[in-house]
């Protein structure tokens, strides 16, 4: 798998290059800005982008900005987002944008190499990554009661597991237990929170991720 | 400049109202028998020997100048004008015609002989009343020297003629001829050089009054010039037509009145002193109704006028829509309206005047008003002083409201900076460092586990989830401080994310999903994170926030329920304060209302 790196901090981007060089990905170029980015990704066509969310000039969303950029010019590029914020905001936004093969983790999350690796593979494989953190802050979330507190032990760890934009068959490797259980879990939560079920894994990330935010 | 002394107030230096009425109607009725006997000497014995007698022009001169300078001095004692100077015109009236009574040879030798000697003072009283115009006092020293020693020279003459003039042997003897009951010796070369003296006296004192009349008029104010011209102009044709008449007598001796050049001299005179009745009487009259219009601003004084009422009643009583009234604060050495906004010094421009209006010896204000308009300083008294100096210490405080508003805002915009500033230098540099710590210590860890050092590897195990909570504390201290989405993306996300996290439930309804001024935001969003950091601390149970925007202010409502109470929020009421909003708080409801125009 070919990556392209883009991070103003050079320690943060020679750290990323150095443990997917170790695991065995080719790192194709690393950059400090967005416009450079741009220009690595036209020249040397990689597989995924991994883009830091705040670079210059202005440190604030350039990279959501590079993201559509990328995704305007090269839509088989995956797009993984790397922020220093557990903010649904721009989780979302991202999600709402950007059809498919986007990924917003947490900074440091990118230093245990497994994770890494793993969120790379997924978004190659069409699924939407998003950092277990910001789950955990909505899943966490104060409510008043309602649907969520009809759902199951269980029940609730799939749903963490969508909103992570895990596909089915990969909540089911992580739980031990069949796609087929997996699915009825799926319908069974659908239901219980008044949502359609959408075959768009995509689609269907983003409507838990609201659901959990502001239930209607 | 000239600076003219306020005006005698009314009632004071009178003479009783019935007295005083008493004598107004014996002047005007000496006034009409002066005239109306001097036109019938004039059709008799006067046919040849008096302007009047001359011609029905000559008559109806003599008549509207005397007449003219009478009613004048009615009116301005009346209309409450200087007393003086109405004493000054009723006399230089009635002594106007005296060179007409003095033709009546038949009549009782008195009459011609008093009218002799009266008919000298006509020019020393317009003297006089030009000097002290338009107050009736003589102020300079000077003046005051050259009024008595003119009257000074009259009296003499007018003595010396009248005790050793002999109308018999006087040559240049015209109207009277043959009448004078005072004279006890007769000395024709005497009472010849005296008239001589008299006249070329008369004409250097017409000289000496155009000189400063000029003066005067040259260094006087617009306003205070058209005030001037009315009386003083009139007055400098005629002191003019005495340097002629002197001239013209020093060559043909006897004043004959079918004399084509001394009629025509005659004329001007008569025409000068019905003009300066006239101007004499319509200054009076618009000086009173002026004051009449200041004083019923004095009178309205009470009810307090809002800022700006004072200009505006000015405004109308001075009949000048675009007058300007700039407030003096020296302690910040600017000009300020009435509702305390700094404007430009007040300057002159071409038709308007600038008038500095002092109390107690300081500037209080400058009034900026019409050149037409009087001089207001003669104008303003004591009590719309007082209003100005109110209005003035109103204009301050307003001016250090406004001033100690911005500053207040300009506070929080700087404490705002620091925030920002702060949560950038955490993110960039402790997060930055901790983050490359992390990743040393999972080399480390790795190199650790490779080396089968297996201590090593769980110390260092736990130096990572050490380093993985500090990262995260510092993430919630960088928020805290500020958060990032509420500058990247506005108020309702960054609510939408205080909500996540809130310590109870809350729902958000947030109908003001657009970008405000980074201070608006940012203190609505503090406003809602106390509000609820508060409510949640005593024991609510759920929120509601509603943002939206009503107006020109974004209206911002936290409702709680469960709530014990909550102490006053005094620093954040301080904040939304600052930016000229407020906080209210009404039971479990709090709203902060903030500009946001």
């Amino acid at each position: 798998m070919r990556v392209v790196i883009a991070d103003d901090v050079m320690l943060t981007r020679e750290g990323i290059a150095r443990l997917l060089t170790d695991a065995g990905l080719h790192v194709a170029a690393q950059v400090g800005d967005a416009t450079s980015l741009l220009r690595a990704v036209g020249a040397t066509r990689p597989d995924a982008a991994i883009v830091d969310i705040r670079m210059p000039p202005t440190h604030t969303d350039e990279g959501i900005v590079a993201a559509h950029q990328i995704r305007a010019g090269h839509p088989g590029v995956s797009v993984l987002i790397l922020s220093q914020y557990v903010e649904p905001h721009y989780a979302m936004r991202l999600l709402d944008e950007l059809p498919e093969r986007v990924g917003y983790l947490l900074k440091e999350r990118v230093f245990d190499v497994a994770n890494l690796v793993d969120a790379l593979r997924r978004l190659a494989d069409g699924e939407t990554v998003i950092d277990p953190t910001i789950v955990a802050r909505l899943m966490a979330r104060k409510r008043r009661v309602g649907p969520l507190d009809e759902l199951s032990g269980r029940e609730r760890e799939v749903l963490a597991l969508l909103a992570e934009g895990l596909s089915n068959r990969a909540i089911a490797a992580r739980l031990y237990v069949t796609e087929r259980t997996v699915e009825a879990h799926v319908k069974q939560i659908f239901q219980k929170l008044g949502l359609t079920t959408d075959p768009d894994s995509h689609r269907r990330v983003l409507a838990v991720l609201a659901y959990l935010r502001n239930p209607a | 400049m000239e600076h003219a002394e306020p005006a005698v107030a009314p009632g004071r230096l009178r003479a009783p109202p019935r007295l005083a009425a008493a004598l107004r109607v014996a002047a005007g009725l000496t006034g009409l028998a002066a005239a109306g006997g001097a036109l019938a000497i004039a059709a008799g014995p006067g046919q040849f020997t008096t302007y009047a007698g001359r011609s029905a022009a000559g008559a109806v001169l003599t008549s509207c100048a005397g007449l003219g300078m009478v009613v004048a001095g009615l009116v301005t004692v009346t209309a409450g004008g200087s007393r003086r100077a109405g004493d000054l015109s009723l006399l230089a009236g009635l002594t106007w015609f005296a060179p007409v009574w003095a033709a009546w040879q038949d009549g009782p030798p008195l009459i011609p002989s008093i009218a002799t000697v009266a008919a000298g003072f006509t020019f020393p009283l317009i003297v006089h009343l030009v000097v002290a115009h338009p107050t009736g006092q003589v102020r300079t020293a000077a003046a005051r020297i050259f009024v008595t020693a003119f009257y000074s020279e009259a009296l003499v003459a007018a003595a010396a003629l009248a005790l050793f003039r002999n109308p018999y042997s006087d040559p240049g003897c015209l109207a009277n001829c043959n009448v004078n009951i005072f004279l006890v010796r007769s000395l024709p070369r005497l009472a010849r050089a005296v008239e001589t003296f008299d006249r070329w006296f008369t004409a250097t004192a017409a000289l000496a009054l155009i000189a400063m009349c000029t003066a005067r008029l040259a260094r006087s104010s617009l306003p205070a010039r058209n005030r001037l011209l009315p009386v003083v102009g009139p007055a400098m044709i005629f002191a003019a037509a005495l340097i002629a008449r002197a001239a013209v007598l020093q060559v043909v001796t006897v004043e004959y009145p079918f004399n084509p050049t001394l009629f025509t001299i005659f004329a001007a005179s008569s025409c000068a002193l019905a003009l300066l009745a006239a101007g004499q009487t319509s200054g009076v009259v618009r000086a009173r109704s002026e004051r009449r219009a200041v004083a019923r601003i004095a009178a309205s004084l009470d009810e307090a006028p809002a800022p700006g009422g004072l200009r505006s009643a000015l405004a109308s009583a001075l009949r000048d829509p675009g007058l300007q009234i700039a407030y003096w604060l020296p302690s910040w050495r600017r000009y300020v309206d009435a509702s305390g906004e700094k404007v430009s010094e007040p300057a002159v421009r071409p038709g308007r005047t600038v008038t500095r209006l002092t109390r107690n010896g300081r500037i209080i204000a400058a009034v900026t008003h019409s050149d037409a308009a009087p001089d207001i300083d003669d104008h303003i008294g004591p009590a719309i002083r007082l209003g100005l100096e109110n209005e003035r210490l109103r204009a301050e405080l307003l001016a250090q409201l406004t001033e100690l508003r911005a500053s207040r805002a300009r506070i929080v915009r700087a404490a705002d900076a620091v925030r920002r500033r702060l949560e950038r230098d955490l993110h960039d540099g402790a997060q930055q460092q901790l983050l490359a710590l992390s990743y040393d210590i999972r080399l480390a860890r790795a190199a650790a586990q490779a080396d089968g050092n297996g201590q090593a590897e769980l110390a260092l195990a736990g130096a990572v989830e050490e380093t993985a909570a500090a990262l995260e504390d510092l993430r919630e201290l960088a928020h805290g401080i500020y958060p990032a989405v509420l500058a990247d993306a506005g108020i309702a996300p960054a609510l939408a994310t205080l909500a996540d996290a809130a310590p109870l439930p809350v729902d958000l309804a947030l109908a003001a999903d657009r970008r405000y001024p980074t201070q608006v935001e940012a203190t609505a969003y503090f406003a809602v994170a106390e509000v609820l950091a508060e409510a949640a601390r005593a024991g609510a149970d759920h929120a509601t926030v509603i943002v939206a925007q009503r107006g020109e202010r974004l209206v911002v409502t936290v409702k709680v329920t469960g709530a014990g109470p909550i102490p006053p929020m005094v620093a954040l009421a301080d904040r939304t304060g600052a930016l000229g909003g407020s906080l209210i708080t009404n039971g479990d409801e709090y709203t902060a209302e903030i500009p946001c125009g």
